[in-house]
């Protein structure tokens, strides 16, 4: 049992089901990220554990106790809105207390709160103005700040940084990994944000139409996606997923791939497994930065293939290049270091690390376990 | 909003700007006539009406007619001038604009915030209201009245209109919280605020547009309403059933400049509410419609 248990969860709007038995227990002092695209019931389930929405059918408990039923303000939780609804008409300091104040607590005890959560936030000097006088990152501070005075169980983020640009987004990030660090709290925090996910979480559920898909630490999120959905969401450029046929040689399981000029590449798996496989279709999965010029080769790696092919874009990203290619039919993207001497429209040596590399199933897209 | 109507001034050249003013004041000057007409006419005494040009500045000041008007002429039979009934209609217009605004805001909050099955329904029925004639409801009105014990008295005005108004304050009400945001309200329930904090102290502080445009519209319709008043009005008639009887008493001569200073007495508050809060009358409407 957990700290904040969701027990075989489902929500359905009328005959339309979005969320579908979502099991996840999340420990005390764990940052839960719950990301997926668009739609596919992540603020939904979150509004659930905040009593925001009723649940159709399971149970959420929070500290071993059921929740179902619990007004808002009576499970002892935080929430972190995606516009910060900072209350328009109240002063910075007065919407960080407004929830002591309801509860009752006395004054003094809540002028105590705010100045401890103020410096810590470093937004002393903003008490007294309205949320229309703040920027964005100072509204974000103070919707965390209002989330932190009332010093709950579990805190609740609904896509906090979505409205920051780009830097502020990265320093707002660093800076609630920061505070979860020090004060660590139980955290569920939703974004639709990959990179997010895998920076901020000590857990990650990968969500898609309403179902877990899979649910992990972000190295398992990362290295062992669970099927095509994850391998394809998490991580930037995405997963190359390429079409191959697994073939034996020596008594190892290889991947036969076409690269762009009809020449055949076999590659070693890594994972021996695969072996029963042999003849058949899968899909291999590679990350990009497992394919590289042969000096940029993991070392630690004990399987790393060589295999050369015709390169057609050169993509430079400042720290890295990306180099685009065709592998059976497919395009790849490799992550060379920026250095790397690569010409597009001629043939050059890469080296493909196998074992990061992963299979799935093309029928069921479900990863092939080792 | 400032912004918005600098914007869309389009900028023109001198000699068509010229012509815009010289209509817009040609304009301004035809719809200040009757004013005018009634200004001077309620200054002068009665043989220069009589007698001269109704355009003229009057030869004689005097607030005679005025005085006459608010505490001596006669009112049916009555010489009390109409200093009672214009305190009829304040004892009347003040808690039934109150009264309805204040149930507009609470059913805007909860047709938007507190939605429940079939408050659509529940909507229309009210948007619907605003379109029934005042004739066909007199009937029933009374019957109800009577059996209430109202009728002819000021509670019995104050209930007729707050029930006719409510239609049009739900509506101004409902379309400006629809465009509150949620989450405020989400938050709040977070906080540990009920359902009438959350309205007090979230919604209401942000209300002040649209409660000028549901004042002034109530303020309008009650105090100029004369069907209602002579309907129910009994011995508790308002200002314009008063004027009413001022205007068509068939006894003596006509004193035309004291109508004319009954007339403007009876303008006068609607024209006051007008120019304290027209400003607002205008942004409150356009509220939500222009983002910012
Ligand atoms: N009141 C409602 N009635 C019917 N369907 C709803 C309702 N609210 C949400 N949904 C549906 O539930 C699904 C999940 O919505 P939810 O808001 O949880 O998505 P999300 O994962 O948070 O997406 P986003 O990243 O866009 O915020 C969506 O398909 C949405 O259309
Ligand atoms: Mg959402």
């Amino acid at each position: 049992m957990g700290f904040l248990d969701i027990r075989n969860v489902t929500k359905s709007y009328g005959p339309v089901q979005v969320l579908h038995r979502i099991d996840i227990a999340v420990e005390e002092g764990e940052f839960l990220v719950l990301v997926g695209p668009s739609g596919c019931g992540k603020s939904t389930l979150l509004n659930m554990i905040a009593g925001l929405e009723a649940i159709t059918d399971g149970e959420i408990a929070i500290k071993g106790r059921v929740v179902n039923g619990v007004h808002p303000s009576k499970r002892n939780i935080a929430m972190v809105f995606q516009s910060y609804a900072l209350y328009p008409n109240m002063t910075v300091g007065q919407n960080m207390t407004f929830g002591l104040e309801m509860h009752g607590v006395p004054k003094p005890e809540r002028d105590r709160a705010l100045a401890d959560v103020a410096k810590l936030l470093q937004i002393e000097t903003l008490l007294d103005r309205k949320p229309g006088q703040l920027s964005g990152g100072q509204r974000q501070r103070v919707a965390m700040g209002r989330a932190l005075v009332r010093n709950p169980d579990v805190f609740l983020f609904d896509e906090p940084l979505s409205n920051l640009d780009a830097k502020l987004r990265v320093d707002m990030r660093t800076e609630i990994k920061k505070l979860h660090q020090k004060l660590k709290t139980t955290i569920v925090y939703v974004t639709h944000d990959q990179i997010e996910a895998l920076t901020l979480s000590t857990r990650i559920a990968v969500m898609n139409k309403g179902h877990v898909q899979q649910l992990g630490t972000p190295k398992e999120i990362y290295d062992t996606p669970a099927n095509l959905f994850v391998a394809t969401f998490m991580g930037s450029p995405a997963m190359n997923i390429v079409p191959a046929t697994v073939v034996m040689e020596n008594g190892h399981p290889h991947a036969a791939l076409t690269d762009a000029d009809g020449g055949v590449h076999r590659l070693r798996f890594s994972q021996a497994n695969l072996a029963a496989w042999e003849g058949k279709p899968i899909l291999l999965g590679i990350r990009p930065e497992a394919i590289t010029d042969p000096e940029g080769a993991d070392r630690k790696s004990g399987n790393i293939q060589p295999f050369s092919n015709r390169v057609t874009v050169t993509e430079p990203a400042g720290s890295d290049t990306f180099v685009t290619m065709t592998l059976s039919g497919k395009d790849v993207i490799a992550r060379m270091r920026a250095d790397a001497n690569v010409t597009p429209g001629q043939s050059f040596d890469f080296a493909i690390n196998m074992e990061k590399a992963v299979a799935f199933d093309p029928a069921t897209e479900a990863r092939i376990p080792a | 909003m400032a912004a918005v109507t600098q914007d869309t001034a389009v900028s023109t050249g001198r000699i068509t700007r010229t012509f815009i003013y010289l209509v817009l004041v040609l304009f301004a000057l035809f719809y200040l006539l009757p004013l005018y007409v009634m200004g001077v006419n309620s200054l002068k005494p009665l043989n220069e009406i009589t007698g001269g040009n109704m355009m003229a500045l009057p030869s004689q000041w005097t607030l005679e007619p005025w005085r006459s008007a608010w505490s001596t002429a006669q009112i049916g039979v009555e010489p009390t001038g109409l200093k009672p009934y214009f305190l009829n209609s304040i004892l009347m217009v003040v808690p039934a604009v109150a009264i309805s605004t204040i149930i507009g805001a609470l059913n805007g909050y909860v047709l938007t915030k507190w939605r429940f099955r079939g408050d659509t329904w529940v909507f229309g029925l009210m948007l619907f209201s605003c379109f029934i004639p005042f004739q066909i409801v007199l009937i029933p009105m009374a019957v109800v009245l009577g059996k209430l014990g109202l009728a002819g008295t000021v509670p019995g005005l104050i209930l007729v209109h707050v029930v006719y108004g409510i239609g049009f304050t739900t509506l101004y009400f409902r379309n400006y919280y629809a465009s509150f945001p949620t989450e405020l309200v989400r938050a709040a329930m977070i906080d540990g605020a009920g359902f009438f904090r959350i309205f007090w102290r979230i919604l209401l502080p942000v209300s002040g547009p649209i409660a000028v445009v549901s004042v002034i519209w109530q303020f309008t319709n009650i105090w100029n309403d004369f069907l209602f008043g002579v309907s129910f009005g009994g011995t508790s008639q308002p200002m314009t059933v008063a004027l009413n009887n001022l205007v068509q008493s068939s006894t003596g001569v006509k004193e035309y400049n004291v109508h004319f200073a009954g007339a403007i007495l009876a303008a006068l508050p609607t024209l006051l509410v007008y120019i304290v809060a027209g400003r607002y009358f205008v942004r409150g409407l356009m509220a939500g419609s222009v983002k910012g």
